[in-house]
């Protein structure tokens, strides 16, 4: 798991925990937790949104720890600005990484499914609370091998990520031509940006 | 600038130069005397303006305005003579205003230094009337090389120094700022006295409504045409109130000729500041220089004056006497270029309405 | 705390590495204009940016939005001297033409196309695809860029770029014209349409020599 400071936000919002895991075998049960745990009631229920208050991240879409953090980034800003499309921090990280606004397309297809085999979990919160706990907590919530993020160049999907970007016939894949370093870039580049620039996307 | 510092190509006089300076390209006619020291400092020993004013509602036509300065040049020079304590035969040169202007009333001024070249045997210098705005500037300000807002009735331009040209980096893509603001005191039937803008600049002060005018600015070029055109459209807003009175009680959204002077100074000032800051970023200076009559306008001076601050620099303005059309910088100007060794034969001394700032050769700067 | 983003840029704190922020807002502007202004710009920029980077045009990615502060974070070119790179004048010509080519077949109008607008690549920042050239071109700075398909945008797109370059270059004309060779070849059929229109506005330009 990395953790980092993001000391221009608000406290509550000042420490990120992002964590990549490969081999997870139960996306279906965690998938069905989560929506137990979202209208649960009375103490049990709260006790089980704790235990599962994380961004669970189809991984196979992301395509670099920069066009994570840029997702976080923006969701802690919407967060801060009072301008959250969604209903928590952990969701609009979802939201934003999708290239519409459509909320429920984007949990559909950035969230974590049925058939996840890789998953980003990303925790935001105040410093005050452990590393510790919240590696536990994450472990707890997943089950698969945490990896370092450098794994996730094995875990990208360039087929799906340029599906959904539509970016099929534009120019700059074509100029590419076939090589697959340099496309990777500009996949990579255009998915950040795209990510960046959402709040104005229009 | 990047590169080596060179001195000027001027050195100081090795006596004291005398030059009289005749102004006339639009509805002002004015005579200025200016002395040039050994020790290369400058004095205005007397600078006379006087303006030919038109009703309320009406511009000045080129006919009329030719007649009025033929009619009060002789007058103007004689007091500025007198006030300047030197005759004619004091000086060295006699320099007029060769262009850009109106034509007639050029013209008229032409002749008047033609005449007196002649009778008194004293040679001529042609001087672009946007030089002589850029050198009294530099003369009066102490501004070494800034980058240079030139806003007038008849001109809208961005300029810097470079290479012994005046280059102009950007400019009104049809009406100048000026005329736009000039036209506009007409529609809403401003007082000409002394002066159209000035009267927009008291009326906006009144302003409380800043109402959405298209912004119109192009790399670092400018437009004003849609400008007025968007503006004159909302003196037949219904919510407009030419009196600027609400008709009752209850009578709250409205616009009146006050709200309409704020928000169009706002938005053309406001387009002038950011193309002037795009020419100091381009060229790296830290310095502006307003001039040309709508450089008095105190509230151009002021939002200037907030860009120059965010940039760590320092912006350079004049009043009236020195931003509003006069003789003396055209004695000015004509001095520099005649020290250098630049004179107007009678036969070539004609104007010229198409005079660009970027054709004059600046041969007395580095 | 006031604003995120206005902490972000004063604490100078990158949001990733090799990211840059600049600000919109004008205090010299009516708070009200400027309001505007501001937003308009920023989702302006973000937009062109990222249609310039779908198109294939060399341009700094995008890296942070805040349009209510008007804050426009993006990734920082590592970039050195033009002497550094010991590139022959006309190839960098050259790469200007392609690059405005490129931008003007996605139909993207830049606005304010100057040479303090354009960046080479530092080569230790990049692996570069060209052959022979360890840099790239980048365009930046689209605060004024706007979407069109005219032929009259382009061509005065092109002019402001010749007088920007005649104000700060004494030799500039064949300098400007093989940029615009290059730039003719990048857009194949259209050129023709767009030379003449180029004509036009320069004549245009020079008439307007004298009074309002």
């Amino acid at each position: 798991m990395q953790s980092y400071q993001l000391p221009h936000l608000p406290p509550h919002l000042s420490s990120v925990h992002a964590a990549l895991f490969k081999d997870v075998s139960d996306a279906a049960q965690l998938r069905q937790r989560l929506i137990t745990a979202s209208t649960a009631e009375g103490p049990d229920g709260t006790r089980a949104r704790d235990a599962l208050n994380f961004a669970f991240i189809e991984a196979r879409l992301i395509t670099s720890l920069q066009h994570l953090r840029t997702a976080i980034h923006q969701a802690v800003m919407a967060d801060a600005l009072g301008s959250l499309r969604t209903r928590t921090v952990h969701s609009e990280i979802i939201w934003s990484l999708n290239p519409t606004n459509n909320i429920s397309e984007a949990m559909r297809r950035y969230g974590v499914s049925d058939t996840s085999t890789s998953l980003v979990v990303v925790r935001i919160d105040s410093p005050e609370l452990s590393v510790t706990d919240i590696e536990r907590d994450m472990d707890a919530a997943v089950n698969g091998t945490k990896v370092p993020f450098a794994d996730l160049r094995d875990i990208t999907d360039w087929t799906a990520v340029k599906k959904y970007h539509k970016l099929g016939n534009e120019v700059a894949i074509q100029q590419t031509k076939g090589d697959v370093d340099r496309e990777r870039g500009v996949v990579d580049e255009i998915a950040t940006s795209s990510v960046a620039m959402k709040m104005v996307m229009g | 600038m990047p590169g080596r510092v060179r001195s000027d190509p001027l050195k100081n006089p090795e006596r004291p130069y005398l030059a009289i300076g005749l102004e006339g390209s639009a509805n002002k006619f004015g005579a200025g005397v200016i002395k040039h020291f050994v020790d290369g400092t400058t004095a205005v020993l007397s600078n006379i303006r006087h303006t030919y004013i038109t009703p309320p509602g009406e511009g000045f036509q080129p006919r009329h305005t030719a007649l009025h300065h033929r009619e009060w040049a002789l007058q103007i020079i004689q007091e500025c003579l007198v006030k300047a304590g030197v005759s004619m035969h004091d000086l060295d040169c006699i320099c007029y205003t060769k262009g850009p202007g109106m034509g007639a009333p050029l013209q008229s001024v032409a002749l008047v230094a033609r005449t007196l070249s002649l009778l008194y045997n004293k040679p001529l210098v042609g001087v672009n009337h946007c030089v002589g705005h850029i050198e009294m500037g530099r003369e009066v300000t102490g501004a070494q090389n800034p980058v240079v807002l030139y806003v007038s009735g008849g001109n809208t331009q961005v300029i810097a120094y470079s290479r012994q040209c005046y280059r102009i980096f950007g400019e009104a893509l049809d009406i100048a700022v000026g005329n736009c603001l000039d036209r506009f005191a007409r529609v809403i039937n401003l007082s000409n006295d002394p002066a159209p803008g000035y009267n927009i600049e008291q009326e906006a002060k009144k302003g409380k409504r800043l109402l959405p005018i298209p912004y119109v600015t192009k790399g670092m070029d400018v437009s004003f045409s849609g400008i007025l055109t968007a503006v004159e459209a909302l003196t037949t807003d219904k919510r407009f109130r030419p009196d600027g009175q609400p008709k009752n009680a209850n009578d709250e959204d409205i616009i009146t000729p006050a709200d309409l002077c704020f928000s169009l100074q706002e938005t053309v000032f406001a387009m002038l500041v950011e193309i002037t800051e795009r020419a100091m970023a381009h060229i790296g200076s830290k310095e502006v220089l307003i001039v040309g009559g709508v450089g008095a306008n105190e509230r151009l001076q002021e939002m200037m004056g907030v860009m120059a601050e965010e940039r760590g620099g320092k912006v350079f303005a004049m009043d009236e006497r020195f931003c509003i059309d006069n003789g003396i910088m055209i004695a000015q100007a004509g001095l520099l270029s005649f020290r250098m060794g630049f004179e107007t034969p009678i036969s070539k001394s004609t104007c010229t309405q198409r005079f660009r700032t970027d054709q004059v050769h600046v041969s007395w700067r580095a | 705390m006031a604003s995120p983003s206005l902490a972000l840029i004063s604490a100078s704190t990158l949001i990733s590495q090799g990211a840059e922020a600049h600000r919109f807002r004008k205090g010299y502007r009516h708070p009200t204009l400027d309001a505007s202004l501001t937003r308009s710009r920023v989702a302006g920029e973000a937009r062109a940016l990222l249609r310039c980077l779908r198109s294939g045009v060399n341009v700094p990615g995008v890296r942070m939005v805040d349009a209510s502060e008007g804050i426009l974070g993006i990734e920082q070119v590592e970039s050195d001297a033009l002497e550094e790179y010991e590139i022959p004048v006309d190839v960098l010509m050259q790469l200007i033409g392609q690059e405005i080519a490129k931008m003007h077949l996605a139909d993207v109008i830049h606005g304010d196309l100057t040479t303090s607008n354009m960046m080479l690549r530092h080569p230790s920042s990049f692996k570069s695809h060209h052959p022979t050239l360890r840099t790239e071109l980048v365009l930046i700075d689209f605060g004024l860029s706007f979407y069109s398909s005219l032929i009259e945008d382009k061509a005065v797109d092109l002019y402001v770029l010749e007088r920007a370059f005649s104000s700060t270059h004494p030799d500039s004309e064949p300098l400007f014209a093989s940029i615009l060779k290059a730039y003719g070849q990048g857009m194949g059929k259209d050129w023709a349409a767009i030379e003449r229109r180029l004509d036009d506005v320069r004549l245009r330009g020079r008439k307007r020599s004298m009074v309002g």
